[in-house]
């Protein structure tokens, strides 16, 4: 039953039999016979609290039977318009229908809660938007461009050779020139390094060996001197690490999914053909 | 005046789906339990220790933020009524989408992203109504009972201009404070806000991305801009136990104090507040009287300092940090000027001008002190968008401007971005907006918020450039050939927001100030200190020091004035680009304060100057391939403002 109550079909057709249901409704014979207009007591009272509210006093009799007979002219007039065909062409109107349509569905969307079995399967479906990125463990060491102008390449290379001869133990604190970012980054997110250094960075740390000292790389700031300790590589994650993520995407497409097969549905209803035509300015 | 025949089968339709729709989501939620996302639990996940620290690291212990986490404290979604009413489509979920770095198709359909992803993001839709206006196009029954509503209703969903005058319409209603009452209907705005909330719960992601409970308290007397942001340090268990204050409640920001205050009495939460765009005040943002024109008094100023350690000193409608009529030899001041009048353009008249700008209220607030013995301005400082596209867009070269009817397109920068009484603003005079750096330990609400509280945070007009701040008695220029400036700078002074007492004998605040580039932006042109302070006859005085400048090797102050020449001019404005061939990527320095007084109140903030880029407009003039009038400025000069730092002797 459950599962029954997911399927996009289930919601289309239940949305058919309520707004059948309440078009029926809506079309009370007392009020709506051809022929008869009904002003009933509760519209009189909605007109008596909208002047209210607006005018902040009571209407005058003089005004209330003024807003009861415009009430009158309004529905002689929208009965008869609707009667000679006046609202098929009416861009307003027809945009205004179009979007009662889209708020009645976008409305049941909103409310349906997804089964484990659900989340599962969209991971599944997803993997790659839920993919944990890869996390690199580095140490580097700055090279301002402007304390080296014309040397980098030099001073690049002895400053490698001393890093190295201190290899796995060197301090990246004491060499190189001042920087305002960490010089030791444990375990951080691909995008976490793009954001502080730069994309171009981040592209180059994947290509590196781990395990010696390296460069220079290049980033938004100037090169650096980088040693790769080690990487965690990218991965798929477990459905219990994303549940939550998962379920804000799953709610997410559904909302949109239901607006698409809301729509699908209705269109089914109809042959639709569009006559043959030229794009202007495309040679024919 | 009657409501259409559809309203009236709209709301039984409404009726009838509830009770439906609640059987729905019974049965399929029954076996899903979902565990309560109480806020407060950082995601262990995300630090992973995996690699054991050597243990001759200078970071053992160290408990100092060493990242900044960009966002933005000022956001507006088609929940904020005007942003709806101009055609914004795109909800709070979209927003923070947006901002965690997916791409969205704007409310014109052009496809959006950004450059980079923020960390984390405040959106702080309009409290009045908050969310009616979208009710208001979708055709809520009880709404367009009001004729005013019907009205708007009717010309919104027509579109193109006579959409926009709509929506002008209501801002102005709005500021006149004359909003129709269906729209503030108690029921309807508790749950809406609730609707609000729980989307920020549902994308708040401790660790990675933060999304805050927030809104805006938009108090407009009479087009004078007194609007504050709203902060929570608090998830949704909290917020929803008070629906937000509104400017129906009152307009007068002091009712918004009491409010904060029983807020945090009845919940136990925590709240900040973040007033914005006194150049649209008429004179009344840093007023040194109150709302009401009365005396300030002591408690006023405590009041105010209490709730307000911000200030949004930098965002599309206009920078505030400095006005040059106010700062006449500072050459880098009036960034992005707006001062043609209030929110309404109501002109602006003689002796306005001291009252709305950051430098000035930072200098008048020396003064209060002085008399009453509270700092009530004593404002750290972010920056912000208050995009209402739902697009939290800073960069120039991705800018969708403040609300829907001026997202990019070819002829954009010749619309009207603001219109009242046929006094007009041209959508080309929007500055491409800001963001806020925070310097926080972890990307959760709790750290961030307690930094900004603490005001550890910095103003940029875009571009992420990492700037460090640091005041103390002690620094010396070895410090700043440090390779880790954070050390040394915690270990001898105060950061940025932070306070100095009384000089030891003989000494002068020493300031460490470092400044990176954006990884992806433009070199730096200079490093500046502005100094405030109160002289001894009790006169406000301002100054502005260069203290570090790129291509030093080559350019030096002018000998006879002392003026530093100009870094120069890579924009190529045919191709609108530029070249990082001038200026520097870093700059640290130590500077000491020549001219210091001991006895003398002051404060000090640094402001980090960009070479030259493209302005939004030169971009846009490529792409597009369009030409600008003379008077569209086509070149810019982007910038970050930190947090002050004050000086305060012992005895006042």
């Amino acid at each position: 039953m459950r599962r029954f109550l997911h399927e996009p079909l289930v919601h289309f057709l239940l949305l058919g039999a309520l707004l059948f249901a309440v078009a029926g409704l809506a079309r009370k014979p007392s009020q709506n016979a051809p022929g008869t207009i009904v002003i009933t007591r509760a519209q009189i009272d909605a007109m008596v609290s909208a002047f209210e509210q607006t005018w902040q006093r009571a209407p005058r009799p003089e005004e209330l039977q003024g807003l009861v007979q415009d009430r009158v002219r309004e529905e002689v007039y929208y009965r008869e318009a609707v009667a000679a065909g006046l609202d098929k062409d009416d861009t307003i109107i027809r945009r205004r229908l179009r979007q009662k349509m889209e708020f009645v569905s976008e409305d049941v969307a909103a409310e349906v809660e997804p089964t484990e079995a659900d989340l599962r399967a969209y991971l599944s479906a997803h993997p790659e938007a839920f993919r944990l990125e890869a996390r690199y463990s580095f140490r580097h060491v700055y090279m301002d461009p402007e304390r080296h102008r014309g040397t980098l390449p030099a001073d690049a290379a002895r400053l490698l050779a001393k890093l190295n001869a201190a290899g796995v133990h060197a301090d990246p604190t004491r060499f190189g020139d001042p920087f305002l970012l960490d010089h030791t980054f444990d375990g951080v997110p691909a995008g976490v390094v793009a954001k502080q250094f730069g994309d171009a960075f981040a592209a180059k740390l994947a290509e590196l060996a781990p395990g010696r000292w390296q460069g220079p790389v290049e980033s938004g700031y100037g090169a650096h001197l980088v040693f790769l300790a080690g990487l965690v590589d990218a991965r798929t994650p477990s459905f219990e690490e994303v549940r939550d993520q998962v379920r804000v995407e799953w709610t997410h497409a559904k909302r949109l999914e239901a607006n698409e097969a809301f729509y699908a549905g209705l269109l089914k209803k109809y042959t639709v053909t569009v006559e043959p035509y030229a794009t202007p300015g495309a040679k024919p | 005046m009657g409501t259409a025949p559809f309203a009236t089968q709209e709301s039984n339709l409404k009726r009838i789906l509830t009770p439906i729709v609640a059987a729905l989501a019974l049965f399929a939620s029954a076996p899903a339990q979902q565990t309560p996302t109480d806020m407060g639990t950082p995601d262990l996940k995300d630090a992973p220790k995996l690699f054991k620290k050597p243990g001759y690291s200078p970071y053992a212990g160290r408990n100092y933020p060493t990242r900044v986490l960009w966002g933005d404290t000022h956001l507006h979604t088609s929940m904020s009524l005007d942003a709806r009413a101009g055609g914004n489509t795109l909800g709070p979920e979209e927003a923070l989408r947006f901002a965690r770095g997916e791409e969205v198709v704007s409310a014109t359909g052009v496809p959006a992203k950004l450059s980079r992803p923020l960390d984390w993001l405040v959106v702080a839709d309009h409290s009045d109504s908050m969310g009616v206006m979208d009710e208001v196009v979708k055709g809520n029954a009880a709404l367009l009972a009001d004729p005013t509503v019907k009205q708007w209703h009717d010309a919104i969903l027509q579109g193109g201009e006579t959409g926009m005058k709509a929506a002008y319409d209501v801002v102005e209603t709005l500021s006149a404070g004359k909003i129709p009452p269906v729209m503030s209907d108690a029921k309807l705005i508790r749950s809406l806000w609730e609707r609000q909330t729980a989307i920020m719960e549902k994308y708040n992601d401790p660790g990675r991305f933060t999304a805050f409970i927030g809104y805006e308290w938009t108090s407009n007397n009479g087009g004078n801009n007194l609007h504050r942001n709203v902060i929570y340090r608090d998830g949704k268990a909290k917020a929803d136990q008070l629906v937000p204050y509104t400017t129906a409640d009152s307009e007068n920001p002091e009712d918004l104090w009491t409010w904060m205050q029983a807020y945090e009495d009845k919940t136990g939460g925590s709240l900040l507040a973040i007033p914005h765009n006194g150049n649209l005040s008429n004179g009344r943002m840093f007023s040194v009287e109150t709302f009401k024109g009365n005396p300030l008094t002591r408690q006023w100023a405590e009041t105010r300092a209490k709730w307000e350690p911000l200030y949004e000193t930098t965002q599309i409608k206009g920078d505030g940090e400095s006005h040059p009529s106010l700062s006449p030899s500072d050459e880098f001041a009036g960034f992005e000027k707006w001062d043609k009048g209030n929110l309404m353009l109501v002109p602006k008249t003689p002796g306005m001008i001291q009252y709305e700008y950051t430098r000035e209220a930072l200098k008048n607030g020396l003064a209060i002190e002085q008399k009453l013995g509270v700092n009530p301005f004593k404002y750290g400082l972010v920056g912000s968008t208050d995009s209402h596209t739902s697009l939290s867009t800073a960069d120039e070269d991705n800018f969708f401007g403040k609300h829907s009817g001026v997202e990019p397109n070819p002829h954009r920068y010749e619309h009207v971005v603001m219109s009242f009484g046929g006094r007009t603003l041209m959508s080309w005079e929007m500055s491409a907006a800001g963001y806020a750096g925070v310097w926080a330990t972890e990307n959760t609400r709790e750290s961030l918020w307690d930094a900004m509280k603490r005001k550890e945070v910095y103003a940029t007009t875009g571009p992420r450039m990492v700037v460090r701040f640091f005041g103390g008695f002690d620094f010396i220029a070895k410090d700043a050939m440090t390779r880790i400036p954070a050390e040394v700078g915690y270990a001898k002074g105060v950061p940025m927001g932070g306070d100095l007492r009384q000089a030891p004998a003989g000494k002068s605040p020493t300031f460490l100030i470092a400044a990176l580039k954006d990884p992806m932006g433009a070199n730096l042109d200079r490093v500046q200190i502005v100094k405030g302070w109160l002289d001894a006859k009790g006169q406000t005085k301002e100054k502005v020091y260069d203290v570090a400048w790129g291509d030093a090797a080559t350019r030096k102050p002018d000998p006879r004035t002392g003026k530093l020449p100009p870094v120069g001019n890579t924009v190529d404005l045919a191709e609108a680009v530029f070249a990082n061939t001038i200026g520097d990527p870093e700059l640290i320095t130590v500077w000491k304060d020549p001219d210091f007084d001991p006895a003398q109140k002051a404060f000090y903030y640094a402001r980090v100057i960009e070479i030259p880029t493209p302005r939004w407009t030169a971009y846009e003039a490529k792409r597009f391939g369009v030409t600008m009038p003379k008077e569209v400025p086509m070149v810019t000069q982007e910038r970050a403002y930190t947090s002050p730092i004050w000086y305060t002797p012992s005895k006042l």
